[in-house]
């Protein structure tokens, strides 16, 4: 298995001035309290991710069946049982980035940053709920400005990231 | 009590806005000042933050200036909202780089975000009133056994969030308690709901639904204690209890129709606010027989 040296620099990047992530010893607590991990029989493994993260095996990372990045709730589990404080949902965050620019992340995530795009709101407002609002004595939902979060998405290309 | 920015987000405001009127009657009662802002998504993070760190980054900083322009500090009614709003605060305050950089684009609309307000969850701002909340519960809830979920991002990362025990929460069922009503221990009360990779699932058709599986698991914890209905303070964590029940009793061919209640909704009904004021009718598992058994 190659080590990606660019991709590990990355990985060890994302903990700004602390080194914790070379400290795992890859104890699998993070796996051992991962719900997915349980209901999936082990194909959801963040210990695993850990590991490939930190020898710089991107190949074998994003080669795999999209569970291994995608099984990920953000349930933030891990964080907190890790005995070396690693943040892994932060690696994991990156991982899952790193999908996306590739085109491989599920569907609902280019649906969702689009929608965004286009509304400035993962749920666009639509006019049944705007009259549900209404008779249930709501005011109407602030309407935010579309044409500055239209900007951040171009200055910052992440329209380009779209599909 | 100083008036803050209510952050309804995109859940609440536009699709299930009873829930923003239980709230709403809550805070009346309890003198809990708000007033409105045109906020952007947070953004979800849990899906626009997997799409780009950087992008999700600054559109919440915005969101975040918004409110710093006016001098208030952020009232959430969401856990997904609190939980961006908080982490990228956060991140900006402790990496001045990446503060840098954001504030950057943020300048090219006009903005800048400073770092100088406070996101609070809604389950915190009420926990801080319990007193004044047990005062004025004028309708008995003492038949009813509540199974509390407060969801994974109210408190954790717990290094971020500040709130409750990351582990073992105590916050939501200490509002239940003040309402008048009996909480119920049941197993999993710390698991995932499993609503955002059950949003996610790429080939519906296809692959395995380990979301649904983690809400099965949750929601045979919640039957087998005997809960009467399930307190929740999280519109996504909402979404999947009520909308994803069925989906359940379809897939494994048992019944799942617990009802399930904002903790909003359960305090306004122990308020004395009616059932009709609050919009219950909109739930997806009816709450008929919960609302009869209060009488």
């Amino acid at each position: 298995m190659a080590t990606d040296f660019e991709f590990r620099k990355q990985v060890l990047d994302m903990h700004v001035s602390s080194e914790v992530i070379k400290y795992c010893y890859q104890c699998n607590r993070c796996t051992d309290n991962c719900p997915v991990s349980a209901v999936t029989d082990g194909a959801y493994d963040p210990r695993q991710n850990i590991l490939n993260s930190l020898l710089g095996f991107k190949d074998a990372i994003f080669s795999a069946d999209k569970i291994a990045i995608w099984g990920c709730t953000v349930c933030d589990t891990c964080d907190e049982v890790c005995p070396q404080s690693i943040e892994l949902t932060e690696i994991f965050k990156f991982l899952k980035n790193e999908s996306v620019k590739k085109g491989d992340a599920p569907e609902h995530y280019y649906l969702q940053a689009k929608a965004i795009l286009e509304s400035a709101k993962a749920i666009p407002s639509q006019p049944a709920i705007e009259r549900r609002r209404e008779q249930l004595g709501l005011p109407p939902v602030a309407a935010p400005n579309i044409n500055e979060i239209n900007s951040l998405f171009k200055n910052m290309g992440l329209d380009k990231k779209l599909k | 009590m100083a008036e803050f920015k209510m952050f309804e987000g995109c859940v609440i405001g536009n699709r299930i806005p009873f829930i923003e009127a239980a709230c709403r009657k809550v805070f009346d009662k309890l003198g809990i000042q708000t007033s409105q802002g045109p906020f952007s998504c947070c953004p979800d993070p849990t899906g626009f933050a997997n799409f780009d760190h950087d992008g999700w980054l600054a559109i919440g900083a915005r969101n975040l200036a918004l409110a710093e322009a006016e001098g208030k500090d952020i009232l959430s009614l969401c856990n997904g909202c609190s939980n961006t709003l908080r982490l990228v605060d956060h991140a900006l305050k402790h990496n001045s780089l990446k503060k840098d950089k954001i504030n950057q684009e943020l300048a090219k609309i006009g903005k800048e975000y400073k770092g100088n307000i406070d996101v609070k969850h809604f389950v915190s701002v009420l926990k801080d009133q319990i007193e004044k909340i047990r005062g004025l519960m004028v309708k008995s809830l003492s038949n009813i056994k509540v199974a509390c979920h407060p969801g994974c991002h109210y408190m954790r990362p717990s290094e971020v969030m500040q709130t409750d025990d990351p582990m073992h929460p105590k916050d939501l069922k200490e509002l239940v308690v003040a309402c008048g009503a009996n909480v119920v221990d049941y197993a999993e009360e710390v698991l995932c709901c499993g609503s955002s990779v059950s949003n996610a699932i790429w080939d519906k058709e296809t692959d395995p639904n380990w979301g649904l599986e983690l809400f099965k698991k949750k929601m045979d914890s919640i039957k087998k204690a005997g809960a009467d209905c399930v307190a929740v303070n999280c519109p996504a964590c909402y979404q999947q209890f009520d909308g994803m029940q069925r989906e359940l009793s379809k897939k494994f061919g048992e019944e799942y129709k617990v009802p399930v209640l904002y903790i909003t909704e359960l305090m306004a009904l122990g308020l004395g606010i009616s059932a009709d004021d609050i919009g219950m009718k909109f739930h997806r598992v009816r709450t008929s027989s919960l609302l009869e058994k209060l009488g």
